[in-house]
This record gives structure tokens, sequence and C-alpha cells, in this order.
């Protein structure tokens, strides 16, 4: 028998622990077949017997174990437990693991991981939030299911009345010089998430969602592509329109958007500048060289090595440079026809961006979107996850006042996410950000929780980095990425998005608002004092 | 013998309050006919009836709102001239004749009797209109025109809107009428836009215009206007809208549906990776196993501990060559763990 020491790697260090019932176990092998992370094994255990036949005797016995190992460790996804046709198997969590202890002390490596942000430390402002006006003798309430209502909201730069240049030609209005692009679209957008960072089938069940929601439910719901690439069939069909194209730092894969512009026959949605992001703060896309599958090489045009994108836009060093030189060059791009928005992450600093932008001399900002600290991420270092950000709901707040401050609200559309539906109402939050000020929503994660995502914000699988999800959503590895069913989910995701226009109609009609209530702050109250001062609504207890 | 009531007397209003409970007191006494002046006081001719079961007659000028309101079988109100809004509110079965315009919300809730305008009613009538199946369909008959969301979530009875003098008009029912209409019909004569999209514009069949043949004589009779007789009864220019069925309601093509019709054939990365659409299994087998069995001539012993163990029946041996069968094998690596030489490894 192997000697054990005390500076090894032991199964009580690691964050979940296999709970095997050899009693129940008919060793039919699935549940290691079903592992992605290589994390349990079969193996012979040497026993006494205790039959009257051989008692005494030394017998062998096929039993399930945990690999005790650094990099093939249990994520607690629950596949195992899945599979087992008899209950046999379980991952359960070890309170008092040393994992991130050890990692760091072993590998003298910064801790890698996928996901969410899992100290929540900050807790959820949006809960402490309710729908609390409402018309009842004041001014009637709607009827949600039956009356009609208009959700959709600007995306775009959008012009004060005394800012618009009409004329008169004889006794027809006109136009005396070009409008901004402005486009109206449904307030939640599929947000950002890149080929590389989504398994292939992933992506293209959004993308058909995002089709199907158009052409066949008439709900113009946006997609941005995120920055891994796009196909160029996509680009050159009449979906681009419906797709926000997204330029980060690595500006991976422009080169075929660029090579696609003659041949494209509808303009894309919009173009979406990524800054920053809500889990990540500060830190660019990180794609672990796994993560890089040949058709990611190909679509990106780089090698299988760790993708990172740089932190900011090498050559952009303050905001007005940011505003001359992305804006401008993204809206000559597109021939000044598509509106050019930017995303950044949440941050103390959010105000003093939105304010320059708001000066926007050249009528060329489409959007600002503010992503908060409890945004996923592909891969992280879990400092930055844990450790940096800011929670989106008051910096949007911040971010729509300042700008009702100079009587500019509006003119620059907000768009805010990070963390939203965590708590399970994805459509409540994005009504409550909606009064607070948002033109509309974004998200990832709830696309992914769609999809059949194992995860959760207290550290359940969040491996997202590895290329190894076990659902196939994240997955960079063929066999894992075909568990993904195309069909499943993009039903799923027009499902959902169904369900949440319901809901979003059924928080408007008691406020008897038949239009998107952006920056109705009055239909809110607050049962914290503390935000309730800080937000500026109504504190009622 | 006929009440006339006036009530206006030297610019002293009766209140609507004195005004009905003189009503009362005179149907209590005996009185079936009343001629009522009246000044604007509302609910004239509703909730009232005879001990015995004598008929009602109401003739009314000047009426105020909610005329007719709960109105009664038996009871019978003519008003001269136009009323404002909510004539026949919550209608249980009396037969209610505005000779000029109704107001809005006319008809709102009825569910019985009968409601003959002699011009055009508002916004919103016709709404909640229902029929309580153990009784006869509430009627609401409009010579001209209603007013925009009218016969909004009408679950029951029969309105017919005969568009007269409505050439003009871009839609003889407003903008978004029948918005939740579930039951009950409308019958419409001229151009309608707008509607809503639950319900349907179907052609007038042969009981259809039957209804509206032995109906209209009688409704322009009591309006007076019996020499459009001909002109309404042209049924080229009559529709008929009724809700549309649910499962018609949410007749779309399904996401699989769009995707094999729409998407692109070979899929979006169709020219990227090999992908049949396949979905595989948690535990799947052949190419689809995310781990694989070698075996290593060389090292084998010949035990046959992975032939037994194996829970698939995917180790075969032939002679003294072993193999694992691909498309049974999952990949468990049971065979690998029994064996006492490592003759099996995943890779």
């Amino acid at each position: 028998m192997a000697a054990v020491k005390v500076n090894e790697i032991h199964k009580n260090d690691l964050p979940w622990i296999i709970e095997y019932d050899e009693s129940k176990c008919i060793q039919c092998g699935k549940c290691v077949a079903a592992c992605s992370f290589n994390a349990i094994r079969p193996a012979v255990e040497l026993r006494k017997s205790n039959s009257i036949t051989n008692k005494g005797k030394t017998e062998r016995v096929l039993v399930i174990k945990q690999n005790i190992s650094l990099d093939n460790y249990c994520r607690g996804c629950g596949m195992c437990a899945n599979v087992c046709p008899n209950g046999a198997i379980k991952a359960v969590r070890n309170r008092d693991d040393k994992y991130s202890v050890v990692y760091r002390a072993v590998k003298a490596d910064s801790f890698k991981k996928g996901g969410r942000s899992n100290l929540n430390t900050e807790g959820r402002t949006l809960d402490k939030i309710k729908i609390g006006r409402i018309s009842q003798m004041t001014d009637p309430s709607l009827d949600a299911q039956r009356h009609t209502f208009e959700l959709r909201t600007p995306f775009g730069r959008v012009l004060k009345a005394d800012k618009l240049n009409f004329g008169k030609e004889g006794e027809a209005l006109i136009e005396t010089s070009k409008l901004p692009p402005n486009r109206w679209i449904y307030p939640v957008i599929f947000g950002d998430m890149s080929i590389g960072a989504v398994s292939w089938r992933m992506w293209e069940a959004m993308a058909i969602a995002t089709a199907y929601l158009n052409e066949v439910m008439g709900i113009p719901i946006r997609m941005c592509t995120g920055e891994g690439g796009i196909p160029t069939k996509l680009l050159k069909s009449r979906y681009v329109k419906y797709m926000i194209l997204q330029i980060a730092s690595g500006h991976f894969g422009w080169n075929r958007i660029i090579k696609a512009m003659p041949d494209m026959t509808e303009d894309p949605a919009g173009i979406l500048i990524k800054i920053g992001q809500g889990a990540k703060p500060g830190d660019g896309g990180l794609l672990l060289a796994s993560k890089v599958a040949r058709y990611v090489q190909e679509i990106r045009g780089v090698p299988k090595a760790d993708l990172l994108s740089p932190p900011t836009h090498q050559g952009l060093y303050s905001i007005e440079e940011s505003v001359q030189k992305m804006f401008l060059s993204m809206n000559a791009a597109f021939n000044f026809k598509v509106p050019v928005a930017i995303k950044v992450a949440a941050s103390v600093t959010s105000v003093s961006v939105y304010n320059n932008l708001l000066r926007d001399p050249y009528n060329i900002v489409g959007g600002f979107f503010l992503d908060g600290l409890a945004a996923g991420t592909g891969a992280a270092h879990e400092i930055s996850l844990n450790h940096t950000g800011h929670p989106i709901t008051s910096k949007l707040r911040d971010c729509y006042l300042a700008a009702v401050h100079q009587g500019r609200q509006g003119e620059i559309p907000l768009f805010a996410g990070g963390g939203l539906g965590q708590s399970g109402s994805f459509a409540a939050d994005a009504f409550k950000l909606i009064c607070l000020g948002a033109n509309g929503v974004f998200t990832g994660r709830m696309l992914m929780e769609i999809a059949g995502c194992v995860g959760s914000d207290t550290g359940k699988c969040n491996a997202c980095n590895t290329g190894l999800c076990p659902a196939g959503i994240a997955a960079q590895n063929d066999n894992l990425v075909k568990r993904l069913d195309v069909d499943k989910v993009a039903q799923n995701l027009v499902n959902y998005i169904l369900a949440t226009d319901i809901e979003l109609k059924k928080l408007m009609a008691p406020i008897g608002c038949s239009s998107l209530p952006i920056g109705r702050s009055d239909a809110l109250i607050t049962v914290d004092k503390h935000i309730s001062n800080r937000l500026d609504i109504q504190y009622g207890c | 013998m006929t009440c006339k009531i006036k009530t206006l007397n030297n610019n002293n209003r009766m209140s609507t309050q004195e005004l009905l409970q003189t009503i009362s007191r005179k149907i209590e006494e005996g009185v079936t006919d009343f001629e009522i002046d009246a000044c604007g006081q509302h609910d004239i001719g509703g909730s009232c009836w005879s001990k015995e079961g004598k008929p009602l007659k109401f003739t009314i000028t000047n009426p105020g709102q909610r005329v007719g309101a709960m109105a009664m079988d038996g009871t019978k109100i003519v008003v001269e001239g136009s009323a404002p809004a909510d004539v026949g509110w919550l209608n249980s079965g009396g037969e209610i004749v505005v000779k000029g315009d109704g107001g809005d919300t006319s008809a709102h809730c009825a569910a019985g009797g009968k409601i003959y305008i002699g011009g055009r009613v508002g916004t919103r009538s016709g709404a909640l209109m229902k029929h309580d199946p153990k009784f006869e369909p509430p009627e609401f008959w409009v010579l001209k025109n209603t007013g925009s969301f009218s016969f909004e979530f009408m679950s029951g009875g029969i309105a017919v809107v005969c568009g007269d003098g409505c050439g003009e008009l871009p839609s003889v029912l407003g903008n978004r009428s029948c918005v939740g209409m579930v039951g009950g019909v409308v019958y419409v004569r001229g151009k309608v836009e707008g509607l809503a999209n639950c319900v349907e514009k179907v052609k007038l069949d042969k009981l259809d215009k039957d209804f509206l043949k032995s109906g209209m004589e009688l409704f322009l009779e009591k309006i007076g206007r019996l020499e459009l007789k001909d002109e309404l009864l042209d049924f080229s220019k009559w529709v008929k809208i009724i809700p549309l069925p649910k499962e018609l309601k949410e007749k779309k093509i399904s996401v699989k549906e769009f995707k094999e019709k729409e998407w692109f054939k070979e899929g979006l990365f169709g020219d990227l990776v090999e992908d049949d659409g396949a979905v595989y299994e948690l535990a799947q087998t052949g190419d689809g196993r995310l781990r694989k069995p070698v075996w290593d001539e060389k090292l084998c012993v010949g035990c046959d501990l992975c032939l037994s163990n194996c829970p698939q029946k995917a180790v075969i041996k032939e002679d003294k060559t072993y193999k694992s069968v691909d498309e049974k094998c999952i990949g468990c690596g049971i065979c690998s763990a029994v064996c006492p030489r490592e003759a099996w490894r995943m890779v």
C-alpha cells in the first residue's frame, strides 16, 4: 500500500467530494463515461471477505473512486448523479475545502475559473426593490394579457427635438441633414458571448432563436455576437440585421467581417465597442488554449494558444480619443448608417465616461452599455471575478441621473447587465432597471441557464474556462458540444423570451404604462433606507 | 295612465335620487308608463319592476349617464334624441331605444335585452358583452359607427354596426376594436381597420343573413328610419367578426420548422466543423466517447477479467486477441481498472 504523507493532495482539499453507495451500484460505468472532468474512475479495492466460504481471504471489489488531483477534480456538476440509474453516486460540497490555497501553493499561479462570481458579499439590491406604485383609482391599470403594449426601445443616438434637422420643401417636411441612425429594438439583448467562449452549437442556437423571434414572433430582439469572429455566411445573410457586431481589444474576426462587407445585403443591427466586462473589469478577454478549437483558430485567425485580449484598446489613452477613433471609425465603417455603442464595466468612474460621451459633438455615440460585477465570464482569474467590479444598480442610476441633471436623458440610450435573473426573475430585474433609467438590458448568463447550464452562483461547476463544460454550452470538445440539442435550446430561448414578454407586460400594466417606463423610478419603492437614499426612490416599510 | 315628470321647474332641478325614488313610488302605486323630461339625471329606467310583473315603459328626453342601466325584462325605454355614456350598462332584459347617438361605453357589459341606437356610439361600446345560455343573447344595434376599442373583451351576444353614412371613415369600428374578444359576434357594414389580432373577419352565411333581415326591419322601425332598409340589407358590404379559435391564434411554425425551412441548410458552422446534428447521450458509444480503451497484446495475460466485467459486453475475445466493440463501449474504463497488468489503457 502506498504511503500517505501530509503534503500530498487529499480528498479533503478538494471542493467537492463524491459520495458513492456501493450497495446501489450495478457497475454500469456510466458515471465515469459521463464525467467530462475525469474526476472519477473505476477502481479495484482489496477487501477482507466476510462471506462464509471465503472468510478472512482477500477479495477484489470493483468500485467508483474519486480522482485526487489539482487538474482533474470534481466540479460538482452532477452529471454522474444524472446518469446513474440507481442514485448510487453524487457530488457533495466540501465546506472545508482547501482547494484555493493548495492550488496556488502548488502551482505558483493565479487560480482561474469561469462562470460566476461566488462570494456574493454585495447581496442583491434589485431584490430589495418592489414595484410599489400601482395604478388603481389614480389612473387605470391596463390588462396585461389583452391590451397592446409598446415594448420597443431606441438603440442609437437620439437627438433632442430642437436638434432635429427638419425643414420644409414646399409643403413637405424633409431632413435637412442626415439624422444619426436609430433602431427600435426589444429591450432585451442577447449578451455578447463569443464563438469560442461558447460552443458552436450554443452560438447557433442563440442565432436561430434571435432570427425566429424576429421573423416569426415579431419580437425585434437583437443578439450581440461577442468578439470571436462571425461565420461569413451569417454576415452575408439577411439575419445579420439582427446582429450587433462586437469589437473588443483583440479585434478577433474583423478580417472576415471586412472581407464580407461588399457582399452584405443588410446592415448589421449595430456595433458594440467592448471596453470592459463586468465579471473582470480592467482585464482583457481570456480564452484558454484548451478552448481554441480548430474552427475557433480559423475564424479568429489565431494559433492554438491562450488568447489574451489586452485590457484596453491599444492606442486609446483617453475618453476623448476613444470617441474620436473607435466611434468615428466604426460609424464610418458602415457609412454612418449603423448605430455604434460602447460597453464598459460598471465602475466608480462610469459616470465620468458617460458625461464625456454625452457631450458627443458628432452625434455618433449610439448607446452606453454598463456591465455589473455579477456578470458571468468564460474565463477569469478568480481574484478578478470575486473581488473587482461594481454592482450594476447604483451605477446605472448614477449615469441616468447625471443625464437628467443636464436635461439629456435618453439621448444616449443606457443598457444594463450583470447578474440579471440571479434570484429567479429576469423580467423583474429588467423592469426595475428600466424604471431606474435603463433603455434596456442585456444578458448572457440567462441564456446559459436556459440552455441547461448546471452551474450556480455558489461554486457549482463554474468550469466554463476549461472547455469541458458537461452541458456542451461552453465546451470546445466535440463530443461534449454534441451533447447540446440545438433545436431544444433555440426553442427554450424563444419560450423564455415569450415568458419574459408576458411578465414585462404584467409589470407595465399595473403601473398603467403601455410603453416602456424608462426612468419611471416613481414606480419603485425599496424596503431598505440606504438603497432609498442612494437610488433616490421611495422608502417603504 | 301615463305619469309625466318634468324635472326642471323654475330653475329648480330635481335630483337623481328624488327622481328615481319618485319613479319607484309611482310604480308601487300601479303606474307603468312614464314620460320623463329629464335634466341629466342618471340611471333612469334601470333596476325597476312592477310587483305584478306588468311591463314598464319610459319615454325620456335629455337623460344623464347610464340610461337603462341594469334594465330588466319587461322594461321598454325610448330616448328621444341622444344619450350620454353607458346606455344600457349591464342591461339584463330591457329594450332600450336611443333615437340619436349613444355615448361612450354604450351596451357595456350588456347580457340581455336589446339596445337600439339611431346614431353613433362612442369608445369602448359593447365592451364585455356577455351571453348567459339560460337566456336570450343580448343584441346591440347601431345605425352608424362605434368609437375605438369597442367590443373589447366581448364574450357573448350579438352586435350589429350598420355603418350608415360612414363612407368617409377609415374604419366603422374605430381603431383597436375587439381586443381580447373571446365570444359573441359583431356584424359590420363598411370598412374595418385596426382590428385586434385575436379575431377574424368572415363572410356572412345564410343564418347570418336571415338574422339581419328579420332584425333590421324591427330596428329601423324603432328608430324611425325604415327608408334605409333596402340599402342596409345589401349584404355585399357586410362582414362578421368572430374570435379566432385558440388553435389558430397560436398557429406559428416551431423553431425546428423555422430551422428546417429558413435557416442555413448545412447549419451556420457547416463549413467549419463536422456536425450532423445528432445529440449525444451523457454516456455515449462510438466516436462520441470521451475516452476509449486501447489493448496492448504484450501486457495481456489472458485472464478474461475485462471480458467478464465489461458492463456493456463490449469486450470480445477472438483467439487470444481482445477487442472493444466501438458501437457498444461507452468508455467507462472498467476493463482497464480490473486488468491486473494494465493491458487496457484509456486514451
